[in-house]
Protein backbone atom coordinates (compact mmCIF):
# COMPACT_ATOMS: atom_id res chain seq x y z
CA UNK A 1 0.00 0.00 0.00
CA UNK A 2 1.21 3.46 -0.64
CA UNK A 3 1.65 5.82 1.69
CA UNK A 4 0.88 9.46 0.81
CA UNK A 5 4.15 11.06 -0.65
CA UNK A 6 5.53 7.80 -1.75
CA UNK A 7 6.20 6.74 -5.88
CA UNK A 8 5.83 3.85 -7.51
CA UNK A 9 8.93 3.01 -9.85
CA UNK A 10 8.19 0.88 -12.62
CA UNK A 11 9.79 0.87 -15.93
CA UNK A 12 7.16 0.82 -18.48
CA UNK A 13 7.81 0.24 -21.93
CA UNK A 14 7.11 2.73 -24.33
CA UNK A 15 6.20 3.41 -27.70
CA UNK A 16 8.79 6.24 -29.59
CA UNK A 17 6.12 9.10 -30.18
CA UNK A 18 5.84 9.94 -33.64
CA UNK A 19 6.80 14.09 -33.46
CA UNK A 20 4.55 15.83 -36.53
CA UNK A 21 6.74 15.57 -39.87
CA UNK A 22 9.94 17.51 -39.78
CA UNK A 23 11.09 19.45 -42.78
CA UNK A 24 12.48 17.45 -45.43
CA UNK A 25 14.63 14.31 -43.83
CA UNK A 26 17.75 14.82 -46.00
CA UNK A 27 18.14 18.16 -44.49
CA UNK A 28 18.77 17.56 -41.23
CA UNK A 29 22.21 16.53 -41.58
CA UNK A 30 22.27 13.81 -44.04
CA UNK A 31 22.23 15.76 -47.42
CA UNK A 32 25.52 15.72 -48.73
CA UNK A 33 24.89 19.06 -49.96
CA UNK A 34 24.11 21.15 -46.59
CA UNK A 35 25.85 23.49 -45.65
CA UNK A 36 25.82 21.53 -41.96
CA UNK A 37 27.37 18.19 -43.96
CA UNK A 38 29.95 20.07 -45.43
CA UNK A 39 31.57 21.42 -42.08
CA UNK A 40 30.91 18.27 -39.83
CA UNK A 41 31.40 15.51 -42.23
CA UNK A 42 34.32 15.07 -44.14
CA UNK A 43 34.06 12.32 -46.28
CA UNK A 44 37.76 11.13 -46.15
CA UNK A 45 40.85 12.49 -44.94
CA UNK A 46 42.86 13.09 -47.89
CA UNK A 47 46.89 11.69 -48.72
CA UNK A 48 49.07 13.70 -46.47
CA UNK A 49 51.22 16.84 -48.62
CA UNK A 50 54.94 15.12 -47.87
CA UNK A 51 53.59 11.77 -49.28
CA UNK A 52 52.09 13.86 -53.12
CA UNK A 53 55.55 15.01 -53.39
CA UNK A 54 57.24 11.46 -52.64
CA UNK A 55 55.81 8.32 -54.69
CA UNK A 56 58.06 6.25 -52.03
CA UNK A 57 56.50 7.60 -49.40
CA UNK A 58 52.84 7.68 -50.98
CA UNK A 59 52.98 4.08 -51.43
CA UNK A 60 54.27 2.93 -48.25
CA UNK A 61 51.10 5.62 -46.87
CA UNK A 62 48.56 3.74 -49.01
CA UNK A 63 49.71 0.32 -47.82
CA UNK A 64 49.52 1.55 -44.09
CA UNK A 65 46.55 2.93 -45.14
CA UNK A 66 45.12 -0.20 -46.38
CA UNK A 67 46.03 -2.24 -43.34
CA UNK A 68 44.27 -0.02 -40.96
CA UNK A 69 41.08 -0.09 -43.00
CA UNK A 70 40.75 -3.44 -43.98
CA UNK A 71 41.60 -4.29 -39.89
CA UNK A 72 38.95 -1.37 -39.01
CA UNK A 73 36.19 -3.23 -41.57
CA UNK A 74 36.88 -6.46 -39.93
CA UNK A 75 36.22 -5.10 -36.44
CA UNK A 76 32.60 -3.37 -38.10
CA UNK A 77 31.85 -6.93 -39.56
CA UNK A 78 32.26 -8.45 -36.33
CA UNK A 79 30.01 -6.50 -34.55
CA UNK A 80 26.96 -7.24 -36.87
CA UNK A 81 23.84 -8.26 -34.99
CA UNK A 82 25.93 -7.11 -31.58
CA UNK A 83 24.88 -5.49 -29.05
CA UNK A 84 26.58 -2.60 -28.80
CA UNK A 85 26.94 0.80 -26.28
CA UNK A 86 27.09 4.16 -27.92
CA UNK A 87 27.88 7.19 -25.70
CA UNK A 88 26.55 10.13 -27.41
CA UNK A 89 27.19 13.86 -25.89
CA UNK A 90 25.76 15.29 -22.70
CA UNK A 91 26.36 11.51 -21.32
CA UNK A 92 23.68 9.84 -22.95
CA UNK A 93 24.43 6.02 -23.24
CA UNK A 94 22.53 4.60 -25.87
CA UNK A 95 22.18 0.67 -26.43
CA UNK A 96 21.12 -1.10 -29.48
CA UNK A 97 21.80 -4.19 -31.56
CA UNK A 98 24.37 -2.98 -34.68
CA UNK A 99 23.36 -3.60 -38.19
CA UNK A 100 26.13 -1.85 -40.61
CA UNK A 101 28.15 1.36 -41.32
CA UNK A 102 28.27 3.63 -44.12
CA UNK A 103 31.46 3.83 -46.26
CA UNK A 104 32.59 7.06 -44.88
CA UNK A 105 31.87 6.20 -41.33
CA UNK A 106 28.93 8.85 -41.12
CA UNK A 107 26.17 6.70 -40.52
CA UNK A 108 25.09 3.70 -38.34
CA UNK A 109 22.58 1.60 -39.14
CA UNK A 110 21.13 -0.14 -35.91
CA UNK A 111 17.83 -2.51 -34.32
CA UNK A 112 16.43 -2.02 -31.21
CA UNK A 113 17.87 1.46 -30.30
CA UNK A 114 16.70 1.67 -26.34
CA UNK A 115 16.58 5.93 -26.20
CA UNK A 116 15.45 7.57 -23.11
CA UNK A 117 11.64 7.85 -24.28
CA UNK A 118 11.46 4.04 -25.86
CA UNK A 119 12.65 1.75 -27.56
CA UNK A 120 12.94 2.70 -31.41
CA UNK A 121 13.06 -0.72 -33.69
CA UNK A 122 15.22 0.76 -36.26
CA UNK A 123 17.24 4.26 -36.26
CA UNK A 124 20.38 5.45 -37.96
CA UNK A 125 22.64 7.23 -35.78
CA UNK A 126 25.21 9.93 -36.86
CA UNK A 127 28.40 9.17 -36.42
CA UNK A 128 29.02 12.70 -35.37
CA UNK A 129 26.58 12.81 -32.39
CA UNK A 130 28.85 9.69 -31.04
CA UNK A 131 31.90 9.82 -28.91
CA UNK A 132 32.79 6.50 -28.59
CA UNK A 133 31.02 3.06 -28.35
CA UNK A 134 31.50 -0.62 -26.45
CA UNK A 135 30.73 -3.80 -27.58
CA UNK A 136 32.13 -7.44 -26.39
CA UNK A 137 33.66 -10.29 -28.64
CA UNK B 1 34.04 21.78 -30.01
CA UNK B 2 38.00 21.43 -29.95
CA UNK B 3 39.65 19.61 -32.10
CA UNK B 4 43.05 18.11 -31.26
CA UNK B 5 45.45 17.31 -34.25
CA UNK B 6 44.67 13.31 -34.29
CA UNK B 7 42.73 13.01 -37.39
CA UNK B 8 45.36 14.54 -39.48
CA UNK B 9 48.15 12.32 -38.44
CA UNK B 10 47.45 10.42 -41.02
CA UNK B 11 48.24 6.59 -42.00
CA UNK B 12 52.00 6.54 -41.59
CA UNK B 13 51.77 8.43 -38.02
CA UNK B 14 48.65 6.17 -36.55
CA UNK B 15 49.92 2.84 -37.86
CA UNK B 16 52.89 3.33 -35.35
CA UNK B 17 50.42 3.39 -32.40
CA UNK B 18 49.15 0.37 -33.47
CA UNK B 19 49.55 -3.00 -30.85
CA UNK B 20 49.97 -0.39 -28.13
CA UNK B 21 48.44 0.52 -25.39
CA UNK B 22 47.26 3.65 -25.23
CA UNK B 23 44.88 6.13 -23.13
CA UNK B 24 42.85 8.42 -25.55
CA UNK B 25 40.09 11.18 -23.90
CA UNK B 26 37.80 11.80 -25.55
CA UNK B 27 34.07 13.90 -25.87
CA UNK B 28 34.62 16.42 -22.70
CA UNK B 29 35.15 13.62 -19.89
CA UNK B 30 35.70 10.27 -21.41
CA UNK B 31 38.82 8.39 -20.91
CA UNK B 32 40.04 4.97 -22.24
CA UNK B 33 42.43 2.46 -21.86
CA UNK B 34 43.21 -0.47 -23.93
CA UNK B 35 45.36 -1.97 -26.90
CA UNK B 36 44.90 -0.38 -30.14
CA UNK B 37 43.91 -2.91 -32.31
CA UNK B 38 43.35 0.22 -35.59
CA UNK B 39 43.06 3.32 -36.54
CA UNK B 40 40.08 4.11 -39.36
CA UNK B 41 41.78 5.77 -41.66
CA UNK B 42 38.44 7.16 -42.56
CA UNK B 43 37.19 9.11 -39.88
CA UNK B 44 40.47 8.67 -37.68
CA UNK B 45 38.19 6.18 -35.06
CA UNK B 46 40.85 4.35 -33.22
CA UNK B 47 39.93 0.73 -31.90
CA UNK B 48 40.76 -0.43 -28.64
CA UNK B 49 40.38 -3.67 -27.17
CA UNK B 50 40.05 -4.81 -23.31
CA UNK B 51 40.88 -8.80 -22.83
CA UNK B 52 38.89 -10.22 -20.75
CA UNK B 53 38.90 -13.78 -18.87
CA UNK B 54 38.51 -16.96 -20.96
CA UNK B 55 39.24 -15.67 -23.84
CA UNK B 56 36.38 -13.10 -24.28
CA UNK B 57 37.47 -9.15 -24.79
CA UNK B 58 35.99 -5.79 -24.82
CA UNK B 59 36.30 -3.57 -27.79
CA UNK B 60 35.92 0.29 -27.51
CA UNK B 61 36.24 2.47 -30.21
CA UNK B 62 36.67 6.30 -30.46
CA UNK B 63 35.44 8.42 -32.94
CA UNK B 64 38.22 10.19 -34.60
CA UNK B 65 35.80 13.31 -34.51
CA UNK B 66 35.74 13.22 -31.08
CA UNK B 67 39.51 12.44 -29.61
CA UNK B 68 41.01 15.04 -27.47
CA UNK B 69 44.25 13.04 -26.61
CA UNK B 70 46.56 10.00 -27.27
CA UNK B 71 48.73 8.88 -24.94
CA UNK B 72 50.90 5.65 -25.43
CA UNK B 73 51.41 4.03 -22.25
CA UNK B 74 53.41 0.46 -23.25
CA UNK B 75 53.98 -1.52 -26.34
CA UNK B 76 52.74 -5.33 -26.13
CA UNK B 77 54.62 -8.54 -26.45
CA UNK B 78 54.45 -11.13 -28.35
CA UNK B 79 51.56 -12.70 -27.25
CA UNK B 80 49.62 -9.71 -26.59
CA UNK B 81 50.16 -8.79 -30.31
CA UNK B 82 49.32 -12.78 -31.39
CA UNK B 83 46.20 -12.96 -29.54
CA UNK B 84 44.97 -8.76 -30.94
CA UNK B 85 45.96 -9.99 -34.75
CA UNK B 86 43.56 -12.76 -34.43
CA UNK B 87 40.90 -11.45 -32.65
CA UNK B 88 38.59 -10.35 -35.68
CA UNK B 89 39.63 -13.00 -38.23
CA UNK B 90 36.25 -14.70 -39.45
CA UNK B 91 34.91 -16.19 -36.52
CA UNK B 92 32.74 -18.67 -39.18
CA UNK B 93 35.11 -21.29 -40.36
CA UNK B 94 34.06 -24.11 -42.52
CA UNK B 95 32.45 -27.14 -40.52
CA UNK B 96 32.47 -28.95 -43.65
CA UNK B 97 34.77 -31.77 -45.57
CA UNK B 98 34.90 -30.75 -49.03
CA UNK B 99 32.81 -33.74 -50.73
CA UNK B 100 29.51 -32.05 -48.73
CA UNK B 101 30.39 -28.86 -49.92
CA UNK B 102 31.00 -29.84 -53.55
CA UNK B 103 27.17 -31.82 -53.02
CA UNK B 104 25.82 -28.48 -51.35
CA UNK B 105 27.13 -26.02 -54.13
CA UNK B 106 25.82 -28.32 -56.79
CA UNK B 107 22.04 -28.29 -54.69
CA UNK B 108 22.42 -24.39 -54.85
CA UNK B 109 23.19 -24.31 -58.27
CA UNK B 110 20.83 -26.38 -59.35
CA UNK B 111 17.80 -24.67 -57.41
CA UNK B 112 19.30 -21.21 -58.75
CA UNK B 113 19.20 -22.55 -62.12
CA UNK B 114 15.35 -24.08 -61.48
CA UNK B 115 14.66 -20.50 -60.44
CA UNK B 116 16.06 -19.31 -64.35
CA UNK B 117 18.84 -17.43 -62.33
CA UNK B 118 22.03 -17.56 -64.75
CA UNK B 119 24.65 -19.07 -62.26
CA UNK B 120 28.56 -20.37 -63.38
CA UNK B 121 30.82 -22.34 -61.18
CA UNK B 122 34.01 -20.15 -60.63
CA UNK B 123 36.20 -22.10 -58.54
CA UNK B 124 34.48 -23.44 -55.32
CA UNK B 125 32.24 -20.62 -55.35
CA UNK B 126 29.10 -19.57 -57.47
CA UNK B 127 28.94 -16.77 -59.58
CA UNK B 128 25.42 -15.48 -60.13
CA UNK B 129 24.07 -13.10 -62.89
CA UNK B 130 27.74 -12.00 -63.27
CA UNK B 131 27.26 -9.32 -60.31
CA UNK B 132 26.62 -12.04 -56.87
CA UNK B 133 29.43 -13.97 -55.45
CA UNK B 134 27.83 -17.23 -53.44
CA UNK B 135 31.07 -18.66 -51.04
CA UNK B 136 30.60 -21.85 -48.97
CA UNK B 137 28.80 -23.00 -46.97
CA UNK B 138 26.36 -21.59 -49.34
CA UNK B 139 24.16 -19.35 -47.01
CA UNK B 140 22.15 -17.00 -47.32
CA UNK B 141 25.05 -15.36 -45.71
CA UNK B 142 27.43 -15.84 -47.59
CA UNK B 143 26.27 -13.98 -50.82
CA UNK B 144 28.43 -10.93 -51.68
CA UNK B 145 27.36 -8.22 -54.38
CA UNK B 146 27.54 -4.42 -55.13
CA UNK B 147 23.64 -4.60 -56.42
CA UNK B 148 21.36 -4.44 -53.34
CA UNK B 149 18.42 -5.63 -55.39
CA UNK B 150 20.42 -8.68 -56.96
CA UNK B 151 21.60 -9.26 -53.15
CA UNK B 152 18.23 -9.48 -51.91
CA UNK B 153 16.45 -11.47 -54.25
CA UNK B 154 19.50 -14.10 -54.24
CA UNK B 155 19.27 -14.17 -50.54
CA UNK B 156 15.63 -14.62 -50.27
CA UNK B 157 15.64 -17.54 -52.80
CA UNK B 158 18.61 -19.48 -51.20
CA UNK B 159 16.60 -18.83 -47.99
CA UNK B 160 13.57 -20.47 -49.01
CA UNK B 161 16.26 -23.39 -50.13
CA UNK B 162 17.68 -23.79 -46.78
CA UNK B 163 14.37 -23.78 -45.37
CA UNK B 164 12.75 -26.08 -47.42
CA UNK B 165 12.11 -30.03 -46.38
CA UNK B 166 14.51 -30.92 -49.49
CA UNK B 167 18.04 -29.14 -48.34
CA UNK B 168 20.45 -31.28 -47.84
CA UNK B 169 21.98 -31.22 -43.94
Amino acid sequence: MLLAGETLNMATPVSVLRLPKGPDPNSRGFDPKSPRFIALCRTSIPTSAASEADPEQLQQEQHARSVLRESFLRCLLSMNSKKVQFHMHEKVKLEATFGASDIDVLNFQVSDLHTPIGVQKEALIRCQDVISFTFDV
Amino acid sequence: MMQCGWPLLGPLQWIRYVNRQVMVKAGNDEEHRGWLLTVDPVSASLVLVTFREEGRASVQVVMGHAVEEVQVLQEADEETTRRLQTSFLPARTCGLDPEELRRRRAGVQRWLEKNRVPVEEEGDQLRVAGVLTLAAPYGPEDCCSSNQIILDRIQKLIQSLVQSPYYPD
